[in-house]
């Protein structure tokens, strides 16, 4: 058997090798070794995956656990450095190992002739490590730790082109808002502590205490504490995965390199938010509050950002709205205790989400730069392999048949119909945002590969498909996209293999929530049905909406207008809810408190200057004086001593 | 008649009394500095003193350890003497109190 250690050791080297490639070569003026940088990037994510993909074949069902050693040790806090390697975290850890594989092999071409090209690679190594830990971990503190240490990565990566300080400045808002959240998860498992002391950080032993029926009496005197908990998780949730309200820094975020929009700010790091909740599900489940929380707040993501990304031009930004509303449909399943569904669905929007923006990449890249749609059109002649790509993603995103995405979201849909009384609402929200998604992925696809082209002719002369390096992840990825979901094909019986690979984990809350209501007898057929038709509904609108010549592009590819109010809406509540107030504050701070204790540090200054002046005066330089004085101070000691008899 | 303990210590008490007050009232830094040595000694005095109250076998440690006393005081009054040597070549005055080079 694999020490699991061996999964994150890999990246780390590999981060350290890179590391040292960046910093040896950043003297000399060609950069270094494009070949040998990007044969290391890929080689350890590839151990890493082979690894994992040992360890998964090999696993018992109840899963493996290591633990490596103490990692702070004081007398009411423990932690132990401990690997959790479970259905959930095999799952996750598959993907996450096998997409970063793929993206950094794509990046070797994307990436090419840039002067940063090690340091890219040293970021996305560091990044796999620090994702690693996160799904690996097995107590929340160190899940913590690799959750730091992605939103570093999506930081430095959003950043990575810093020359440009707009670059900069997405990165700095990712990871503010980000903290934001973080704070949350700190005051989370602040919670979880007061309640049992920090052994019930680890996720073994919160499920142990949880299910234990001997703990049902604590628990329902801590339920308010519980329930605090929950909620504080969910926000640090919504941090990391752009969920309402900490939504507005991922579509900021695509200021980095596309390869890196597909990795982290698409497949990996925000499902994360979900993997904590599907982790979580024991104690989510206790509380219908939250869950009813994380239902409605996945919901609304879902709808505003179908909304919002019907309006964007830039290419890149319409994906990234999409990415929002996916994650809400995540969250939507997990409110309604189906968390095995909503991690089939980051498993498969892993696939055609990184398939759609490596496609976008590939565009980009072959437009130099170009990312408004409004200057594409025609390019399906030009680049028949990545619009391939982008139309297996396009299908798979919008619930074609058979396609991954319609088995996940037909999942997700039909669990929301089933979940309750008010499952019916639920169900026409969430349908209605499948259609708005067909229009909106459909206008995306429309306006870069079919039509005219609308840019400006240099470009057009410069258009080419794409080269090797990036073609092969993209088909990779695109076979993904179109049967990943034949893993858990729900009209096909016997088609269940990954909901029994996650029972170990979620199956004893998700038995819990669904205790609680009656099952609704709907077959599922119908569902199939009501969604393919939702796709098709939406495919159409979009045809007949943008199928026909566009008007001229203006400006720098923002929405305007009342478009850019429903867009920007989250940024403009941000701004008068938290960064007004906090500038407020600081003004409050910087000029009447800081004022205030600068007084009374003068006033203590004078205090001591003046005292400091007269003991000065003592200290003439007359010896004699001085010695004097030494010797009655030691025989006023000694007669204390004398008097007290040194008790004193 | 035998020596008391006693007679011992009032020595030393006078001893060290004459060697405090020749430190404090002095200004040549010699006789400061014998003042010092003086005073030391006085110190010496009052262990051994003491340790003749003892047992005689515990009184032989106590009379030995002076023994260490002087050979250290010797060597300080060495480097004692060499750093005054020298300030009073430097600053040709014997007087203590215009020794400030050094104030703060």
């Amino acid at each position: 058997m694999i020490p699991l250690w061996l999964i994150p050791l890999f990246p780390i080297i590999g981060t350290i090798a890179l590391t040292t490639i960046a910093l040896s070569s950043s003297g000399s003026k060609q950069g270094p070794a494009e070949g040998v940088t990007g044969a290391v990037a890929v080689f350890f994510p590839l151990l890493s995956f082979v690894s994992v993909l040992v360890l998964s074949l090999g696993m018992p069902l109840e899963g493996i656990r290591q633990t490596l050693g103490t990692w702070i040790s004081l007398p009411a806090f423990q932690v132990d450095i401990g690997f959790l390697f479970d259905g959930l975290s095999r799952i996750m850890l598959l993907f996450v190992t096998g997409i970063t594989t793929l993206i950094a092999f794509y990046s070797i071409g994307y990436m090419r002739g840039d002067k940063s090209f090690a340091r890219y690679f040293a970021y996305i190594n560091l990044f796999l490590f620090s994702m690693i830990i996160l799904v690996l971990s097995d107590s929340l503190p160190l899940t913590f730790l690799g959750w730091e240490g992605v939103g570093l990565c999506s930081y430095l990566l959003i950043g990575f082109w810093h020359a440009d300080a707009k670059n900069s400045k997405a990165g700095n808002k990712a990871f503010i808002v980000n903290r934001v959240g973080d704070v949350g998860f700190l005051f989370g498992m602040l919670c979880l502590i007061s309640i049992g002391g920090s052994a019930l950080l680890s996720y073994d032993y919160l499920n142990a205490w949880l299910l234990n029926p001997v703990s049902a009496e604590m628990i329902g005197t801590a339920m308010p504490l519980l329930s605090l908990a929950g909620i504080l998780f969910f926000f640090g949730c919504t941090g990391k995965s752009a969920q309402i309200p900490l939504l507005t820094w991922l579509p900021d975020a695509m200021a980095g390199p596309t390869p890196v929009s597909a990795l982290i700010h698409a497949a990996t790091m925000v499902t994360s938010g979900v993997y904590l909740l599907a982790r979580l599900s024991n104690l989510l489940v206790l509380i219908p509050i939250v869950l009813n929380v994380i239902l409605f707040v996945g919901l609304l993501t879902a709808f505003w950002a179908a909304i919002a990304g019907l309006f964007q031009n830039d290419i890149k930004k319409v994906l990234a709205y999409s990415t929002i509303s996916q994650l809400g449909f995540m969250f939507m399943a997990a409110g309604v205790a189906a968390f095995d569904v909503s991690i089939f669905h980051v498993f498969t929007h892993s696939f055609f989400k990184a398939a759609l923006f490596l496609g976008a990449g590939a565009v980009i890249h072959s437009l130099t730069g170009e990312q408004d749609m409004r200057r594409m059109g025609g390019l399906i002649k030009k680049m028949p392999w990545t619009s391939l790509v982008m139309i297996f993603g396009f299908l798979a995103i919008i619930g074609f048949p058979g396609f991954a995405g319609f088995w996940s979201k037909d999942l997700i849909l039909e669990k929301l119909y089933v979940s309750g009384p008010m499952g019916p609402f639920l169900y026409g929200g969430a349908l209605l945002t499948a259609v708005i998604t067909a229009v909106y992925m459909g206008r995306l696809i429309i306006m870069t590969f079919f039509g005219k082209y609308r840019g400006s002719a240099e470009k057009e002369a410069h258009i080419h498909e794409a080269p090797a390096t990036m073609l092969i992840p993209m088909l990779v990825l695109s076979i993904g996209s179109a049967f990943a979901g034949f893993l858990w094909a729900g009209l096909i019986p016997g088609a269940e293999i990954f909901r029994e690979m996650l029972a170990p984990v979620v199956g004893a809350a998700q038995a819990h929530a669904s205790s609680a209501h009656a099952a609704v007898h709907l077959s599922p057929w119908v569902f199939a049905a009501l969604g393919t038709l939702a796709a098709l509904l939406g495919m159409f609108i979009a045809w007949k909406l943008f199928m026909r010549p566009m008007p001229e592009a203006k400006g720098d590819g923002e929405p305007e207008g009342f478009r850019a109010s429903w867009t920007f809406a989250f940024d403009t509540l941000h701004k008068w809810i938290a960064v007004i107030p906090t500038k407020a504050m600081a003004w409050f701070l910087d000029v009447v408190i800081n004022n205030i204790i600068l007084a009374a540090q003068w006033l203590t200054m004078g205090i001591i200057e003046i005292l400091g002046d007269g003991v000065r005066s003592l200290q003439v330089r007359k010896v004699g004086l001085q010695m004097a004085l030494s010797l009655f101070g030691m025989t006023l000691v000694i007669a204390l001593v004398v008097i007290y008899g040194g008790l004193l | 008649m035998e020596l008391q303990a006693s007679y011992i210590q009032i020595v030393a008490l006078l001893l060290f009394a004459i060697g405090i007050s020749v430190t404090l009232t002095r200004r040549n830094v010699f006789f400061v500095l014998m003042g010092v040595e003086l005073a030391l000694n006085a110190v010496n005095l009052s262990f051994i003193g003491f340790a003749k109250t003892l047992p005689a076998t515990a009184s032989v440690a106590g009379q030995i350890l002076p023994l260490f006393t002087i050979a250290v005081a010797a060597a300080e009054a060495c480097i004692g003497l060499a750093i005054v040597i020298m300030i009073f070549k430097s600053q040709e005055s014997a007087d203590i109190d215009n020794y400030s080079n050094m104030k703060g």
